[in-house]
């Protein structure tokens, strides 16, 4: 812990340069109305206590219905043990509540509710409404923006229900979490912006958290990453998130995440 | 008697077409990255009244010229910032004045709009001059608090050059 601490710091003191599109949590900007965005996110998890990986296949689109609401909509394709299966999907919304912008500087906080079906089996303790649990989250997200540094945390209240007929192998005082999110961001080039075809590299470091307080059992990731942004509307993200501590039981203690999104900004103009 | 007041008429419609919105320079503010002042300019480009836009990412600025004869929307403009998720900081409307007197109560007529300055009244404005609107949107909240100017209704906007 001390050490992933260190490293926050130090991303606070080096950062000069930060972006705030984070890739394991939202900020709480929306992207711009009437903009469309598509992702195909993958994630590999290594599967705790036998070696095979559970590989998730997540499209989502996105969609920025005014400046203050957006949507999200995903489906969950699972490629286990040589299957791959359709296993649900999720519903997304984000409303900005609050901004306050300056030049190359905002504060913002938004609200956020997500709604995911999934018909998976279910061993772990931990919850995951990104593609292992059926439930609802509703959250809260501050992000400050600070020339090309961001700051970003979210704090959330989330729900499992029964994954369709397979049970929750908690019991209805457990089937509720808290979760806990630190993010930080760093754009590292370019150190000049000329034009919209430059490449964009941005640093990110994430904490992630969980706590069950049914179970009095909690969870806590490190997540880095780096992100490529190409001609001001692509992007790739590649990020690593690793378990720190963890009491709750866990489908993966490590995932390695890829993302590409494409943005079609202000759907009229095309 | 018909002849003259044609005429005056087309006088009178001459000298308002003659002050005209050469171009606009917005600074955009709560955003730093490449892919924010993109989805600003594709929202600008989108106006029909839009003809270039000059994005400076590095500053979050934008200058835009027009299309001829297009009908200039200040309000408009705005909107679309404020759409793509950020804010106005700063907005100034380059206007071509042709020995145009500023009125007692600082209003001007240009177009269809109407500048009230706050800084040239009893003056007279000829050529190119960098005209800001300070109304609320238009300027930062700092800067708008600042002023305090009160919103004067459709299309009449509180200026400074």
């Amino acid at each position: 812990m001390k050490h992933t601490f260190f490293v926050v710091s130090l991303l606070f003191v080096l950062g000069c340069q930060a972006q705030e599109l984070f890739v394991f949590t939202e900020p709480a900007s929306n992207m711009a109305t009437k903009s469309f965005g598509m992702r195909l996110n993958n994630d590999f998890w290594e599967n705790s206590g036998t070696a095979s990986v559970k590989y998730l296949l997540i499209p989502e689109i996105m969609y920025g219905v005014s400046k203050n609401l957006m949507v999200h909509a995903s489906v969950f394709f699972s490629g286990e043990d040589n299957h791959f299966n359709m296993e649900g999907g999720g519903i997304y919304l984000k409303y900005r509540l609050y901004n306050n912008d300056d030049v190359q500087k905002h504060f913002r906080i938004a609200l956020f509710e997500k709604a995911s079906l999934n018909n998976s089996g279910i061993q772990q303790e931990e919850i995951n409404l990104n593609g292992f649990n059926s439930g609802f989250e509703t959250g809260i997200i501050a992000t400050q923006l600070l020339h090309k540094m961001a700051f970003s945390s979210g704090l959330s209240l989330v729900n499992a229900l029964n994954n369709e007929d397979k049970k929750l192998p908690l019991s209805p005082k457990s089937n509720t979490a808290f979760n806990y999110t630190l993010s930080a961001g760093k754009l590292v080039m370019p150190k000049m912006y000329k034009n919209y075809n430059q490449t964009n590299i941005n640093l990110m470091f994430e904490l992630l958290s969980q706590f069950n307080p049914g179970l009095n059992k909690y969870f806590i990731d490190a997540a880095p990453s780096i992100q490529f942004i190409f001609k001001s509307q692509g992007r790739m993200d590649i990020g690593y998130r690793k378990q720190l501590l963890a009491t709750l039981s866990r489908v993966s203690q490590s995932e390695i995440f890829i993302r590409l999104e494409y943005n079609l900004f202000n759907m009229k103009a095309h | 008697m018909k002849t003259y007041l044609f005429l005056l008429a087309t006088l009178i419609s001459h000298s308002i077409h003659a002050q005209e919105v050469k171009k606009v320079s917005i600074q955009a503010s709560g955003l730093t990255c490449s892919m924010c002042s993109n989805s600003i300019y594709k929202a600008l480009k989108g106006l029909d009244f839009v003809d270039k836009i000059d994005a400076n990412i590095q500053n979050s600025s934008f200058e835009i010229t027009f299309k001829t004869n297009s009908k200039i929307d200040f309000d408009k403009l705005k909107a679309k910032v404020e759409g793509a998720g950020f804010s106005v900081a700063k907005f100034i409307a380059t206007i071509n004045f042709s020995n145009i007197w500023v009125n007692s109560n600082g209003s001007v007529s240009i177009g269809d709009k109407t500048l009230l300055f706050t800084d040239q009244k009893g003056h007279e404005l000829n050529g190119d001059k960098p005209v800001q609107i300070v109304d609320k949107g238009f300027v930062s909240t700092k800067e708008y608090k600042k002023n305090a100017v009160q919103s004067a209704g459709v299309r009449t906007y509180h200026a400074t050059i």
